[in-house]
């Protein structure tokens, strides 16, 4: 963590302190613009992390451990190098056993969630968000939401780094995070915003900025080197 | 058809009508003033002044919370108001501070090791405030909807629907949920928060939209804003959670027991280990604080030597509540020995603990339970009424007086009078027996009843006398 700090802070400062000469490397070497997105705390924090890969089917499944302990996995699809999933294991403050909290993708159906075991859950027609991304767009997919396009007014907030979803009719409201931009300290465009709506389902769509293209592109490229582990043992198949 | 709706209502009565009258639902603090001295009559508590200034004081260590591992044995004859002490220390430390209630017989009939219920008990005496971020929908009460399955006796499906100003959501409920929402009593116009974990409901207040419904507002009504946003929020909370709830948590096996059965199997010393290393952490960084709490043992003469050498070295531990005992005996065998020792608790044991006596009340203060018990029991009664009951509480004993109240209320009703009167604590009087004149009943016709053993007739009080 502090040698990163002292990355930035060195690029920053114009190379004056004393450095090694791989760190100067390092920097000469990031420091064109387009490829700033190497010198952010998640890039690092990707690169440093423990990782697994493990192949099936079309799927290519990356586990990463991560310094502070988080845990994640990625999904990517082999042909078309789209992120099908990425969900993080949310641990509780007081050592409960965690789920898994999906970031992007369809959400992991769960055998025991029933209203028995949750106490309270939204009905399952009301609106639920899911992220789809696309090679180009990050998507939001809001189902159960049947109002028409007028209805909704989508904006983005770079305040607090979120795209606010409101309904005139008011019967609808949510902020929808950006992860994605946020880790490589991008900002919100409102030019970038597009959203459709059809067979009740709101699709919000944001044209990914060139820094993220490079960034995820670069990064696919890294995972190669993750050697994918052969032998699957028998029950994590069935699953 | 008419039953039917006959036993739906007795349901929905049965559901609002939560709250018994126990033998010391009448306390509600140890009934002290700001400077800690004891009122003579004061949230349910009278008399045993001493006693009550000596609660104050523990009362004062524990806020303080400084103090960890004090025993404190309140000893007295029996009906002098040792758990009411108890309870209104309880009721005076507040929901906040834990508070764990338990007899000393109780550790024998569980399925673990009697030292195993004592540490359970033990850590469920000490709590841990957390700041944690957790789920909270917060919103507006638009409707509550509870229906009950078609065949009867089903399970019940709720449905609740919460508005912000900018979204409105349905959701649905699980059985605990609608309990609490009803128990709660919350309907359309309420600002409430569930926090989504635990299912915890608040009531904040009113809704302002709501402010000119005349009806079911009482005076107490708090107005506030219906929320803005999004319903879901995430918020950091305060939590107080007990050790044994973290132990709890983190047992991998037991948590799963717990979800069928709720309760019992033995934790892992090494997981209380590391639960204590990371408190210890949390602590350190400020992230939790440490609330010691009370346990209080009922009947601690039942406890044996094994328990009381087992408290001994468990009282020394750094993170020990403070363990308030109660015994009603005086020299007697300690059990699971056969030497005997002044209340029933080992010499060594005794040394470490402060001794809180109660003593016997008089009339006036006995008239004055009474007086309290009555109003409590919903029950009118007659002064000359009381004065008889007095004296019955007198020569008999409290306990017995107080069981006459209800009963004669009862018998008085039967006469659709208003008010109990004389006569009916003298029926009431003549239909129980108490305890002495059923002693002497069972004296004069020992022989007709069966298996009597006529030699033995003399030793049984004897017996009692010497085991007290």
């Amino acid at each position: 963590m502090k040698r990163k700090a002292c990355l930035i802070e060195a690029l920053e400062s114009d190379f004056n302190s004393v450095k090694t000469s791989f760190e100067k490397q390092v920097i000469k070497k990031y420091k064109d613009s387009e490829k700033m997105y190497r010198n952010t705390i998640w890039y690092k924090s990707l690169l440093d992390a423990e990782k697994t890969s493990l192949k099936e089917d079309k799927i290519r499944k990356i586990h990463y451990k991560f310094e502070d302990d988080r845990e994640m996995v990625e999904e990517y699809n082999i042909d078309t190098h789209v992120l099908l999933r990425r969900s993080w294991k949310v641990k509780g403050k007081l050592g409960c056993e965690g789920k898994w909290d999906v970031e992007i993708g369809d959400p992991i159906p769960d055998g025991i969630q029933s209203i028995e075991s949750t106490e309270i859950m939204e009905s399952k027609d009301q609106p639920i968000v899911m992220r789809r991304n696309t090679r180009v767009n990050l998507e939001w997919r809001i189902r159960n939401l049947p109002y028409p396009i007028e209805t909704y007014c989508i904006k983005g907030n770079n305040e607090e780094k979120c795209i606010i979803l409101s309904t005139t009719n008011k019967k609808y409201y949510k902020k929808l995070k950006i992860p994605e931009l946020t880790r490589l300290g991008l900002s919100i465009e409102q030019a970038n915003i597009q959203s459709s709506h059809k067979y009740n389902t709101l699709i919000i769509m944001y044209k990914k900025p060139q820094q993220l293209l490079d960034m995820e592109k670069d990064w696919y490229q890294e995972l190669d080197k993750v050697k994918p582990v052969k032998d699957i043992p028998n029950e994590c198949k069935t699953q | 058809m008419a039953s039917l709706a006959a036993a739906q209502v007795q349901e929905v009565r049965s559901i609002t009508r939560i709250e018994r009258i126990g033998a010391h639902s009448h306390i509600r603090g140890l009934g002290l003033d700001d400077a800690l001295e004891p009122r003579a009559v004061s949230q349910g508590m009278v008399g045993q002044k001493m006693a009550r200034k000596a609660a104050g004081v523990i009362l004062q260590m524990i806020r303080e919370g400084k103090i960890a591992g004090r025993a404190v044995l309140l000893a007295g004859q029996p009906g002098t108001g040792k758990t009411a002490i108890a309870m209104g220390l309880a009721q005076a430390l507040g929901p906040d501070t834990p508070f764990t209630s338990m007899a000393g017989s109780e550790i024998y009939s569980l399925e673990m090791s009697k030292t195993e219920a004592l540490t359970q008990a033990i850590r469920k005496s000490i709590g841990i405030r957390i700041k944690e971020e957790s789920e909270i929908i917060e919103g507006e009460v638009v409707e509550v909807v509870v229906e009950r399955a078609a065949g009867g006796g089903g399970a019940r499906t709720g449905r609740l629907t919460l508005k912000t100003t900018d979204m409105e959501t349905n959701y649905d409920m699980g059985t605990k949920m609608i309990d609490s929402l009803l128990k709660e009593k919350v309907q359309a116009g309420d600002v409430i928060t569930i926090d989504k974990a635990t299912g915890k409901i608040n009531k904040l207040g009113r809704s302002f939209a709501r402010a000119r419904d005349y009806d079911a507002t009482g005076q107490q009504a708090r107005f506030v804003q219906c929320p803005e946003g999004e319903l879901q929020k995430r918020k950091e909370v305060v939590h107080t959670v007990t050790l044994h709830e973290v132990d709890v948590i983190n047992s991998r096996t037991h948590g799963f027991l717990a979800l069928f059965s709720g309760d019992t199997g033995e934790i892992k010393s090494e997981i209380r280990e590391q639960i204590n290393s990371k408190v210890a952490e949390w602590r350190e960084e400020g992230k939790a604080e440490m609330i010691p709490g009370v346990l209080f043992i009922d009947e601690a003469h039942m406890l044996d030597i094994e328990c009381f050498s087992f408290l001994n070295r468990a009282l020394e531990s750094e993170s020990a509540p403070v363990v308030i005992m109660a015994t009603n005996r005086g020299i007697t065998r300690i059990r699971g020995t056969n030497y005997k020792s002044p209340h029933g608790i080992p010499l060594d044991l005794l040394d470490r603990m402060i001794i809180v006596p109660t003593a016997p009340y008089s009339a006036q203060e006995l008239k004055e339970i009474l007086n309290i018990r009555c109003e409590e029991e919903d029950c009118q009664m007659s002064n000359d009424a009381l004065t008889v009951l007095t004296r019955v509480a007198t020569e008999t004993s409290l306990r017995y007086a107080i069981q006459l109240i209800t009963t004669a209320s009862l018998v008085a009703k039967r006469r659709k009078a208003t008010e109990v009167s004389m006569e009916d604590v003298k029926k009431v009087y003549s239909l129980f027996l108490d305890e002495h004149r059923s002693e002497q009943f069972l004296k004069e016709y020992q022989d007709e009843f069966m298996f009597s053993d006529v030699s033995g007739s003399g030793d049984g009080p004897q017996l009692m006398e010497v085991s007290q």
